[in-house]
């Protein structure tokens, strides 16, 4: 159950979008972000949507995969839109009981949630094409942070499954102890989770102090000196989606302007 | 390589306002010596100082007082540029896998070590493959997520983390603990071969005792001292001293103890099966024919009791379209002792969870005394009253401020008056052997043995029909094994309770299950009484993965007499009468 949430995980699988340089990836990300961000119209979000299109099918990740890691998330994006159907004003299209639906309210939704999935999903695409040390080492650079900062970035990325599958057996351990985290009011549910939050700290701090030893005995000294399995550094490739990144934003300001 | 002496190290305990509360000497004078290309081992029991010996050896933690010098160089008054030479030399695997590996790809973790000393990029990547092959795993795992290994390709992983290192010496801590029998005896193989084609010093902390068997030299450690130390023989020839230690003999050493004062082989240098047979096959040529087949099995299926307590009725199970368990037909019977054996993946964990309903599949597939637990309709926390079940590692679930605390949680969940809840928290505490005083100690004072047994008393203070436990053995030294199996014996035999418990500890099993379940690729390959069990499944298993690790050494033994032309009965329950069947094939009194 818990498993199934794949949101920030790497997909192995060769690929040309898994080959890329990880700036490349992580500044195309940004600025397709931005982009879907400035204005809410059809020719530039179905531009974006292209883009997406196209970077996930050449990414070899199974759509599938994706989806089914991501339906949780789908789903609140798609409440959260909704509200929009019933709060704008606008020409009054149908009214159920206290509530009236407007076509503006139900434009608006349907921009809202095309919005949001275009940037979820195209963030995730980066996660799954990118191991969290190449992550880690893009970040850095692109944004200046500090070797150690990005390692631990790097090292929470990673224990995120381990975590999670930790968290499934504490709670299915204390379930069989009677606790019941779905029932009762909000303070007696705070109070049973406790039995899971509690252990699953605990845990986590032995393995922060297990994971530093492990650390410190293969000589890491905060980044210093350090070289790198897999040193950054620019292939044609990443050229070309550079100048298709610079296509993209004309493409895409001309459609903000235009439209 | 390494030179140790008069080491001392003793670290302090403090409460909130800094005042001393507590000095624990871990380590009391220490003499200590590893010279290049050495296989050595260091047991003890847990909380012996044996894992604090070992960080000293890396420099993770400094000795108070003493000298260590490691390729020479000074690990106590050395800089921090010493310290990264010494870490250089001396690398560390550690037990968790899960804790101890950085990057999220195989070939980016190996790397990190490597990184950290600033190795180009060129030759990071040559370091890799190359550490790759050595550890045993092959250049084809390069580009694996570590989540999706086994704990044991995870443990590869760690030491060839260390590899890459080129270190001069490799120290690993526990490193098989948390594994099962065959990945166990795959890394020990992999260790044994960097220590023979590399060259590299092998120091190998465990209180496994067979694992004893591969090391040149050991060292036994108690109480933060040097129990003993010498070759093996030597060692294995003070039973007793051991006992004191906390310790036991391997197997097979055991067996040839018996053999030799049954007359049967004469003393000498054995400390395999392979070594074994050949022993016996030269001082007994004569007993061996050519012509001497394994026998059929005839499996002996147990009486059960016709209420049947547990049914699996064609249970599957599948996950994100992997059939996990295939066709899944079982029923155990009410006070029966089952033991569930099967690799790694073989979906062992599942079977279990399936019973109270923690994983779910169809309904019809599972029921406990007659009710179909995946029925919607099913009161499911009603149902659970009655089945306890021990996770792995149950001690990590812990989480009140003490004791008593922690194992009144249950009860109080089930809706009885709070004396009644306090009552059955300190029945359940008695039953798992902690005396009164525990009750109001703080979970963190207490020994790893200690904690599992408090887990478990959390678990029978639901005062289950059913105890499920998932590899309850694992992890503890041979002294809290056999504590935990006592324990479960008693709660079998005294309280009637129906045990159903997955286990790697094969030896254990012989003796203490009334019926053995293996389960193979999510089905089942064999069922019945113990021996009969473990015969079937090498006779059942291929040609070339016939190995014997999964027996009890001492039906490792018979089999491999067997097949050598020994006329001799397979099926036994203890050393004892497998000595005696070599006997009666033998022809003597």
């Amino acid at each position: 159950m818990l498993r199934d949430i794949t949101i920030g995980q790497f997909y192995s699988v060769k690929s040309p979008i898994h080959e890329l340089d990880p700036r490349v990836k992580i500044r195309f990300v940004i600025i397709f972000i931005i982009l879907s961000l400035l204005d809410k119209n059809i020719y530039l979000f179905g531009l974006l949507t292209i883009v997406f299109m196209t970077a996930l099918i050449m990414s070899n990740v199974p759509i599938r995969h994706m989806f089914k890691g991501m339906r949780g998330i789908v789903l609140f994006i798609l409440l959260c839109s909704m509200i929009n159907i019933f709060t704008v004003y606008g020409e009054t299209l149908l009214r159920i009981g206290g509530l009236t639906i407007t076509s503006e309210g139900i434009l608006k939704a349907v921009y809202v949630f095309w919005r949001m999935i275009l940037i979820i999903f195209m963030s995730s695409l980066l996660m799954y094409t990118t191991t969290p040390t190449e992550l880690t080492d893009g970040l850095e650079k692109c944004f200046a942070i500090k070797g150690n900062v990005a390692m631990g970035i790097t090292i929470a990325l990673r224990f995120i499954p381990v975590l999670m599958e930790e968290l499934d057996r504490i709670m299915k351990a204390q379930e069989m102890r009677g606790a019941q985290f779905d029932k009762g009011g909000p303070i007696k549910r705070i109070k049973n989770l406790r039995t899971v939050i509690i252990p699953l700290f605990q845990n986590s701090i032995d393995r922060a102090k297990c994971l530093a030893d492990a650390m410190d005995s293969r000589c890491y000294k905060g980044g210093k000196n350090r070289t790198k399995l897999r040193p950054l550094k620019y292939k044609t490739k990443d050229h070309i989606v550079y100048v298709t990144l610079l296509l993209l934003l004309i493409f895409g300001i001309y459609f903000i302007i235009k439209f | 390589m390494i030179r140790i002496k008069d080491l001392e190290f003793e670290y302090y305990e403090r409460d909130e306002e800094e005042n001393l509360t507590d000095m624990i000497n871990a380590i009391r004078g220490i003499n200590f010596d590893a010279g290049k290309g050495d296989f050595i081992a260091v047991a003890g029991r847990n909380g012996s100082g044996k894992s604090t010996f070992a960080k000293i050896l890396n420099c993770l933690i400094t000795p108070i007082d003493g000298t260590v010098l490691i390729g020479g160089i000074d690990a106590i008054n050395g800089t921090d540029e010493d310290i990264f030479k010494i870490r250089k030399k001396v690398g560390m695997v550690f037990q968790n896998p899960d804790n101890q590996i950085i990057g999220s790809v195989v070939a980016e973790d190996i790397a990190f070590g490597a990184e950290n000393i600033g190795i180009s990029s060129d030759e990071l990547w040559e370091r890799v493959f190359e550490a790759l092959s050595d550890s045993g795993l092959g250049a084809r795992m390069a580009d694996i997520k570590i989540d999706e290994l086994s704990g044991g390709e995870k443990q590869k992983v760690a030491i060839a983390g260390v590899l890459a290192m080129k270190p001069a010496c490799i120290v690993l801590d526990e490193a098989t603990s948390m594994l099962d029998n065959k990945s166990r005896w795959e890394i020990l193989k992999s260790i044994k071969e960097i220590n023979e084609k590399l060259g590299i010093t092998i120091i190998m902390i465990t209180h496994n005792m067979d694992e004893l068997l591969i090391a040149d030299y050991i060292y036994i450690m108690d109480k933060g001292r040097i129990f003993l130390r010498g070759k093996k023989e030597s060692i294995f020839a003070n039973k007793e001293m051991l006992k004191q230690a906390g310790l036991e003999c391997p197997a097979i050493i055991d067996i040839k103890n018996d053999l030799v004062r049954s007359g049967i082989i004469h003393d000498g240098r054995i400390f395999s099966v392979e070594a074994m047979v050949k022993r016996i096959k030269y001082e007994h040529p004569n007993s061996f024919f050519l012509d001497t087949k394994l026998e059929k099995n005839h499996i002996v299926k147990p009486k059960i009791n016709p209420v049947n307590a547990i049914l699996f009725n064609h249970a599957k199970y599948s996950y994100n379209k992997e059939s996990v368990l295939k066709d899944i037909s079982l029923s155990i019977g009410k006070d029966e002792y089952v033991v569930i054996i099967g690799g790694t993946g073989a979906g062992k964990s599942t079977l279990l969870k399936l019973i109270p309903g923690l994983v779910k599949t169809d309904t019809d597939m599972i029921y406990v005394d007659g009710v179909d637990v995946m029925d919607k309709s099913t009161d499911l926390s009603n149902l659970r009253k009655k089945l306890g079940f021990v996770f792995q590692y149950p001690e990590q679930q812990l989480f009140a401020k003490n004791v008593y605390e922690d194992v009144v949680f249950g009860p109080r969940n089930t809706g009885i008056t709070e004396v009644e809840a306090e009552k059955r928290a300190y029945e359940a505490i008695e039953v798992v052997g902690l005396s009164d005083e525990i009750y109001d100690m703080p979970i963190n004072k207490l020994s790893g043995g200690e904690k599992r047994r408090v887990a478990l008393a959390g678990v029978l203070a639901m005062q289950p029909e059913y105890l499920i436990l998932d590899e309850p053995l694992s992890g503890l030294d041979p002294e809290g094994k056999q504590n935990m199996l006592d324990i479960i014996e008693a709660l079998h035999k005294e309280a009637g309770i129906t045990i159903v418990m997955v286990s790697h500890d094969m030896e254990s099993v012989v003796k203490y299950a009334d019926r053995l379940i293996a389960i193979e690729d999510g089905e089942v390959l064999a069922d019945g009484i113990p021996e009969n069990v473990f015969y079937e499944m090498y006779l059942e298993a291929d040609e070339k993965e016939r190995e014997l690790y999964n027996l009890p050494v001492i039906m490792q033994l018979l089999i491999s007499l067997r097949r050598e032309g020994l006329e001799v009965s397979c099926l036994v329950k203890d050393i004892d009468e497998g000595v005696n069947n070599i006997k009666k094939a033998l022809n003597i009194d």
